[in-house]
């Protein structure tokens, strides 16, 4: 049975992904001279095309470059990160390495050694010697790079070179595009990886009538590198991996069909060679990138402290291994508090025994926080005889589990909580202590030590070991908070017992022992401990997705999902006040709004196309459907899915995270423009298989209206991006009439507006 | 149930003769009758196998009414061991009395549960005086017995619903029984109808729903028949009550809706159906499941309104007019028209709309000035002073122990003072800490100290009795224009973070949109010494004004239930706990001597619904791949079962566990219990299903394996559901999950 045949019984295959075009090597098979000739002229208007759009969009997008020499926006923290690996000192990010990687890589090869740690924005480029304008060329050079890869994207799919134009010149004449690309941040490594990937996988299923063939295969596994390349610029590319996957199970779906004709045996050979390039490639390719990242940054750094002792302790020069010492009974210590780094201090002065909102305390001797060294801070070890193994020597390791008691040396008395609510927060406990003396209280001086992530013979360390002490008699733990106590305890930190003895915010560490120095040698210690790849891999993803869903901290430019597509608000990325420039990121409003619109006029056309079918009433000739479908709801799928999984995101969410969607949404815009003002499609444009059955050929007829209407939507495109233009390139200052003309709607909030008038 | 019994039987006068005749001379099968109904060969039965006859004859009634009586004992068993009150019986309890008091209050959930519970009261003699104090035990005079009873009862009647849905359902009659074993000896199910909560009433409903669903599309064949309208109409009462108990019935709800517009979808491609029989199909759909249980919504909030006549806690919800309605406020003493000097309170007109408040916490951003907020409850910290501009106060200083009144006038430029802390209220170019692209609203300076932020221009919109250039309590809508910037005094329904206690944010709005009553304010009481009361005035609400009203400021409050980040609520737990039952609630105290239950589901109930979903959804891949390649196990009839009671199962279950992924508000277990009850319809049909090919002996063991399991399972548990009073450590071998905190 042949291949058409199989479309018309079941046409609908729905999101198949694009066919491709009528390009050269297809046609050359017809052998007819005059076709030939026409093919040529198509191919050099063709290239011409694209050639001129790609000079266009380079033009546009390293216009001015060097503006401004300042750091902008988000290049405080990508910046930042380059200038890490080229230090190999280790960071933490909530985004995978690659596209880091790549700015360290261009730095490299600049000659930039990491100096500069871009930390404020506004931050001078030139009076600190940053070689900003290679930095940022890559970027600028990969952004560029989207308005070919989108017209080939179009011509691959069996489009007229009109329609791949327009396509493209959305993507040239956006403003949100050209402004996020040609600074140092990571989206246009993101986008470019992502329809790299489009590409290699329309390229891929073209070639699915010569399965296995050598094209077949050099296609799927270009796609799964680059999908893996996507993935590992940022993890918005799981969205990417979701979309071809979508079509990767459709299209096997259709394979399954017991009217292809495959036999079992066939179709499991499709199956694992599609699990090896399009699932193990792309894992590999992540892979890599994070072993390239653990090998370069073999230095203790910024981003020690956001992972396990044990990974730090792989580190050179991590203080921990340098520093920490293993604590025995006996030892005077002294234990700061991890998230607010005070001393667990005592002193002779008692708590008041009214507090001003009416509570009674103990009237113990106080027991607080204290930023300061101060022998206050000294507190003895002692175990709890009871809970002890008595055969474990006097000076044994402290171990986690181990039950201990703290005297505070100077007023010689043991640490003790009890069931009296704390000064400041009547639902902890309060903290106080007992002359060491008195045995009645006993059991209430009782402290359990318990090390984070530590079983029955980890040792408790200085500067290393995260512990919880948890109150024997209470289960409360040691706990404090920034706040402070008044004057009668000179202002210092409140300590009390926590009721959620789990919490993060009870780790403790023992700073120091008293007496006891660590002989610090002088040259860099190779680090104390190797850890396996995968083990530092994935305390990696894990601390990357709980980092990034924990971004939740409110940001003035943030905005929700459903303003991106209508272009509701921009981000103020830098301004000037003395020539009243300014980078605010917009999208160009007319190409947006269009795109949007082109979405709505899909969704209709096929509903209306559904529900007249479902009346048996066939409203659009097949082949048209079916590219509609195929290509169009690809596209479609494609904008939706790296759009709607953000409205799930709790972090905080601004207008960049919508691009990748956008681009898709211009290729929707150009199908649906595609199917207004062409007739017909290009078909077939898959390239054609072995066997050679006998195929129906359709063309696309471009009529003057199509070039007519391309030619108007890109104009009025190309208007609408100059006049929005300084705000994308910070150049020129506009003065704020020219602010007020162009706030087209009132939520964007630009810099330099007129003062209001009162009303 | 007698209609149910005449269907499956071929005559009537079959049971007549049973009846009239004794068991000994009844023939077997109606075979021996003859179209007439004559009695020709009149069948003598040996004796052992009477009862045999008797038993096929009569097993669909007698195996419902046998798990009728066992689920009524269980739920009632005990019922009144723990004499205290247990859990949200503290609210619904209080609730309750409401009604009996009359007195208006205000809930996050719709009325219907909460007047049965008052209903459950009346009829136990209840007067509505016990304050309901959470784990107090109740006084001698409060017959919760009868209270809990009532409620139990509901929970009860699930348990022969699960039997007949399953049955409509087409399941074999082993399955049947599973189904109904499970409900029936869910500890879970068992232990939540026990108590004066809404769950037993929720789950009543949820059943109730789905029962009539079912009965609903075995007449799909019988369209606009009796039994098709009846069928219909129930579905779309029981959709009604479900939502008026909670929202939460929006879910079951959300599944009738998907199951009717699958079917009109059907029926659109039906091309022989006429189009005027097509347009019937819609609006009966259209009058008996939209409009019928939106009405029957409304009903509730109108019998609501009847019975809370009187002013309660509820009040400052609702608008100042609707609470001059109500017996017992104190409004009719307020002045009538505003003055320099007066004492009053600011309330927000929007939907939802609170008191204008300030307190002396500070914004934790921004300006990191005194916070003011919109505030629901009456509190001393609503009150604020209408004061004259600095600028023309300093010569009126002296003058403020005269009888003079100046009243305030449309476009004065005012000052609003808070009584307790001094403060003015202050607008500044600084963003407003939730809506950012408004200014933030803080309290800022004194009496002295202060600047031209502090000064307001007062708008006056309209006036509901007569126009007066003056300001009068209750009847005037203002509007509040800040002097300087220009912006208006907005309070949105925005609530705040924990920092600001939930309440919600008052912003200054740049906008100038006349129309937006969120920027309509009216004042609600009013003090001044210097002038007269004004007379009681009996002022009407539209009901649809306070329905809408009341609603808005459910949904707001229920979108404040964020948990709090800085504090860990140990009786709430993550939804991806509840399919494996990782988490159980102890619902009272845990002293060793108390009374204690633990709300944990039957793990073996639990466990096998969740595989079993995960079971169907590999079964429905691996037959769609066999379709794909031609093999056809089912006939087309059996496919379409097959994925009815998939669909209804599995997309109900999602429809009820879902959704609570998404809601920011804090969740507990006992949300899950709707979605188990599609779980354990779903693990029975599996095994149905997986089992249909096996002989008859193989189902019998498979099957009674799980009954089994199921009842030792229960045994085992049972304790933590009828309550148990010596110390928890002696059920230590429960523990069987380690999250469980069971014991300590």
């Amino acid at each position: 049975m042949t291949d058409h045949k199989v479309r018309q019984r079941h046409g609908i295959q729905v999101m198949e992904p694009p066919d491709s075009v009528q390009n050269a090597p297809i046609l050359d098979e017809k052998k007819t001279i005059g076709q030939t000739k026409t093919n040529t002229k198509k191919r050099i208007v063709s290239n011409s095309a694209l050639a001129i759009l790609t000079l266009l969009s380079f033009i546009t997008r390293f216009w001015k470059i060097d503006h401004p020499h300042q750091v902008v926006f988000d290049e405080v923290h990508f910046g930042k990160f380059a200038s890490y690996y080229l230090k190999r000192t280790y960071y933490f990010d909530v985004h995978p390495p690659l596209a880091k990687l790549m700015l360290a890589g261009i730095g490299l090869f600049l000659g930039y050694d990491g100096h500069f740690e871009f930390d404020n924005i506004g931050d001078d480029y030139i009076t600190n010697d940053v070689p900003y304008i290679g930095l940022r060329s890559l970027p600028a050079a990969l952004g560029a790079l989207l308005v070919p890869l989108t017209y080939m994207i179009m011509v691959e799919s069996g489009y007229p070179i009109i329609t791949a134009i327009l396509a493209a010149g959305l993507v040239l004449f956006d403003n949100a595009l050209i402004c996020q690309t040609r600074l140092i941040l990571l989206d246009s490594m993101l986008v470019f990886f992502m329809l790299c990937t489009f590409y290699c996988y329309i390229r891929f299923y073209k070639y699915r009538l010569r399965e296995f063939s050598n094209e077949w295969w050099v296609w799927m596994i270009a796609s799964g590198v680059t999908l893996g390349l996507t993935l590992s610029v940022k993890l918005v590319g799981l969205f990417t991996v979701l979309t071809i996957g979508i079509a990767v199970i459709v299209d096997l779906w259709n394979l399954l069909d017991i009217k292809r004709g495959l036999t079992m045996e066939h179709f499991k050979k499709h199956f694992y060679a599609r699990v090896i390039g399009l699932i193990i490639v792309p894992i590999l390719v992540y892979l890599f990138w994070f072993y390239l990242h653990f090998a370069i940054l073999n230095t203790s750094g910024p981003g020690d402290s956001f992972m396990s002792p044990a990974f730090q302790e792989t580190l050179q020069g991590n203080v921990m291994s340098l520093e920490s010492l293993e604590i025995r009974f006996n030892d005077t210590i002294t234990l700061k508090h991890k998230s607010t780094s005070v001393f667990l201090h005592s002193h002779f002065e008692r708590y008041p025994l009214r507090y001003n909102d009416g509570r009674i305390s103990s009237q113990g001797q106080q027991v607080t926080g204290y930023k300061f060294e101060d022998t206050n801070n000294y507190w003895l070890i002692k175990p709890a005889k009871i809970f002890i193994d008595p055969s474990r020597p006097e000076d044994d390791f402290v171990k986690h589990g181990d039950y201990i008691l703290l005297e505070h040396i100077n007023t010689e008395s043991h640490l003790l909580t009890h069931d009296v609510a704390s000064p400041l927060m009547p639902t902890n406990q309060e903290f106080t202590t007992m002359p060491k003396d008195d045995d009645s209280r006993y059991n209430e001086t009782v402290f359990q030590v318990l090390i984070d992530d530590g079983d029955s013979d980890t040792k408790w360390k200085t500067k290393s070991s995260y512990i919880r002490l948890i109150h024997f008699d209470t289960k409360v733990a040691l706990w404090t908070h920034d706040k402070l106590l008044p004057e009668w305890a000179f202002k210092q930190q409140e300590i009390n017992g926590n009721k959620n003895n789990v919490e993060k915010s009870n780790i403790w560490i023992a700073d120091q022992i008293v007496g006891k120095n660590v002989t610090k040698p002088l040259t860099p210690e190779p680090p104390k401990r190797r850890l396996p790849f995968f083990a530092k891999f994935f305390e990696l993803q894990r601390l990357m997705l709980s980092h990034n869903s924990g971004l939740t901290k409110p940001h003035p430019y943030s905005s929700t999902p459903v303003n991106w597509p209508f272009l509701v608000r921009g981000i103020s990325f830098w301004t000037n006040n003395d020539d009243k420039e300014q980078i605010y990121l917009l999208g160009n409003p007319f190409t947006w709004w269009i795109s949007v619109g082109a979405m709505a006029v899909l969704v209709g056309v096929l509903s209306a196309d559904l529900i007249s079918r479902r009346r048996a009433i066939h409203p659009i000739s097949e082949p048209v459907r079916n590219r509609l479908l195929n290509s169009g709801l690809f596209f479609f799928m494609a904008w939706f899915i790296h759009y709607a999984p953000f409205y799930l995101m709790g972090r905080s969410l601004f207008l960049h995270h919508y691009l990748p969607a956008l681009i898709c949404s211009y290729m929707v815009a150009a199908v649906v423009f595609n199917f207004m003002f062409v007739d017909s499609v290009n078909y077939p444009i898959s390239v054609t298989g072995p066997r050679k059955a006998p195929r129906i050929v359709a063309k696309a007829v471009v009529r003057d209206i199509t070039v007519i209407s391309c030619t108007i939507l890109l104009t009025i495109s190309a208007c609408v991006f100059y006049y929005f233009s300084p705000l994308t390139y910070g150049t020129p200052g506009i003065e704020p009439a020219g602010i007020r003309n162009r706030m087209w709607l009132d939520s964007w909030d630009l810099h330099f507006q007129p003062k209001r008038h009162d009303a | 149930m007698d209609t149910l019994k005449r269907r499956h039987f071929a005559t009537t006068i079959n049971q007549q003769q049973f009846s009239k005749s004794g068991y000994e001379q009844v023939p077997l099968d109606p075979i021996d009758f003859d179209e007439n109904g004559k009695l020709y060969k009149p069948l003598r039965l040996p004796e052992n196998k009477v009862i045999l006859a008797f038993w096929q004859q009569y097993n669909d009634i007698l195996i419902p009414a046998f798990f009728t009586v066992l689920s009524f004992w269980t739920r009632f068993y005990l019922i009144s061991y723990s004499s205290f009150v247990v859990w949200d019986e503290a609210h619904f309890g209080k609730f309750g009395s409401h009604y009996l008091k009359r007195e208006f209050y205000f809930d996050v959930h719709p009325p219907l549960g909460k007047m049965l519970v008052g209903l459950a009261g009346l009829l136990a003699g209840y007067n509505g005086s016990f304050e309901f104090g959470s784990g107090e035990p109740y006084p001698a005079d409060v017959n919760y017995a009868f209270m809990r009873i009532f409620f139990a009862s509901f929970g009860a009647w699930m348990v022969p619903l699960a039997y007949f849905t399953a049955i409509e359902l087409d399941f074999s009659q082993h399955a049947v029984i599973l189904a109904t074993l499970m409900v029936l000896l869910d500890t879970a199910y068992l232990c939540i109808s026990r108590f004066i909560l809404l769950d037993s009433m929720l789950l009543f409903f949820t059943f109730t729903t789905l029962f009539f669903l079912t009965k609903f599309h075995n007449q799909r064949y019988n369209s606009f028949s009796i039994d098709w309208w009846l069928w219909l109409i129930l579905t779309g009462m029981s959709i009604g009550c479900v939502t008026s108990v909670k929202w939460v019935g929006l879910f079951v709800t959300a599944l009738v809706g998907l199951y009717t517009i699958e079917d009109l979808w059907d029926k659109f491609g039906d091309l022989s159906m006429p189009k005027t029989v097509y347009l019937k199909h819609w609006i009966a759909r259209i009058v008996c499941l939209i409009i019928l249980p939106i009405q029957i919504y409304m009903l509730c909030f109108a019998i609501h309104f009847a019975i809370l006549h009187r002013s309660g806690p509820g009040d400052a919800q609702m608008s100042s007019l609707f609470q001059a309605g109500l017996h017992g406020n104190n409004f009719y003493g307020n002045p009538i028209d505003l003055a320099y000097g007066s004492k009053f309170t600011l309330k927000n007109m929007g939907y939802g709309g609170g008191l204008l408040h300030s307190h002396v916490q500070t914004y934790p951003s921004g300006s990191k000035q005194q916070q003011v907020t919109c505030y629901h409850h009456r509190d001393a910290n609503n009150d604020w002073f209408i004061k004259k501009i600095r600028e023309e106060s300093e010569e009126n200083e002296e003058e403020n122990n005269s009888t003079d009144v100046e009243f305030v006038k449309h476009n004065d430029v005012v000052r609003l003072v808070h009584s307790s802390t001094g403060r003015n209220l202050h607008s500044h170019q600084v963003n407003a800490p939730v809506t950012k692209s408004q200014f933030e609203v803080s309290c800022y300076g004194n009496k002295k100290l202060g600047d031209q932020n502090d000064y307001w221009i007062i708008e006056v919109i309209d006036d509901l009795l007569e126009n007066t250039p003056r300001i009068r309590a209750m009847t005037t809508r203002l509007r509040f224009r800040h002097k300087i910037l220009g912006c208006y005094l907005r309070a949105a329904n925005a609530v705040l973070p924990q920092w600001g206690f939930k309440q919600i944010e008052v912003t200054c709005d740049k906008k100038n949109n006349p129309s937006d009553s969120f920027t309509h304010w009216n004042v609600e009481h009013h003090w001044n010494d210097k002038l007269p009361p004004g007379g009681s005035s009996h002022y009407r609400t539209l009901f649809l004004h306070d329905f809408w009203h009341l609603n808005v400021a459910m949904y707001t409050s229920n979108n404040a239930l964020i948990p709090d980040p800085d504090k860990e609520d140990i009786l709430a737990s993550h939804p991806l706990q509840w399919p494996l039952l990782q988490v159980g609630i102890r619902i009272c105290g845990w002293d060793d001597k108390a009374v204690k239950y633990y709300l944990l589901g039957n793990p073996i109930v639990w466990w096998s619904g969740t595989a079993s979903l995960v079971m169907f959804v590999f079964l429905f891949v691996w037959h769609l791949i066999r379709r794909q390649r031609q093999f056809h196990d089912f006939s087309q009839a059996q496919w379409t079962h097959f994925l009815y009671v998939g669909k209804i199962c599995l997309i109900g279950w999602l429809l009820h566990f879902m959704p609570f992924f998404i809601m920011g508000r804090v969740t507990y277990l006992h949300h899950y219990f709707p979605a188990l009850y599609f779980s354990i319809l779903m693990c029975a049909f599996v095994l149905d299903h997986l089992t249909s090919s096996c002989n008859q002996i193989t189902k019998h063991i498979v099957f009674g394996i799980s009954y089994l399991a199921v009842i030792l399972v229960f045994w085992y548990f049972k304790d933590i559901a009828f309550g148990f009073d010596y110390p928890s450590s002696e059920l230590k071998g429960r523990q069987w999950v380690s999250s469980w905190n069971l014991v300590d």
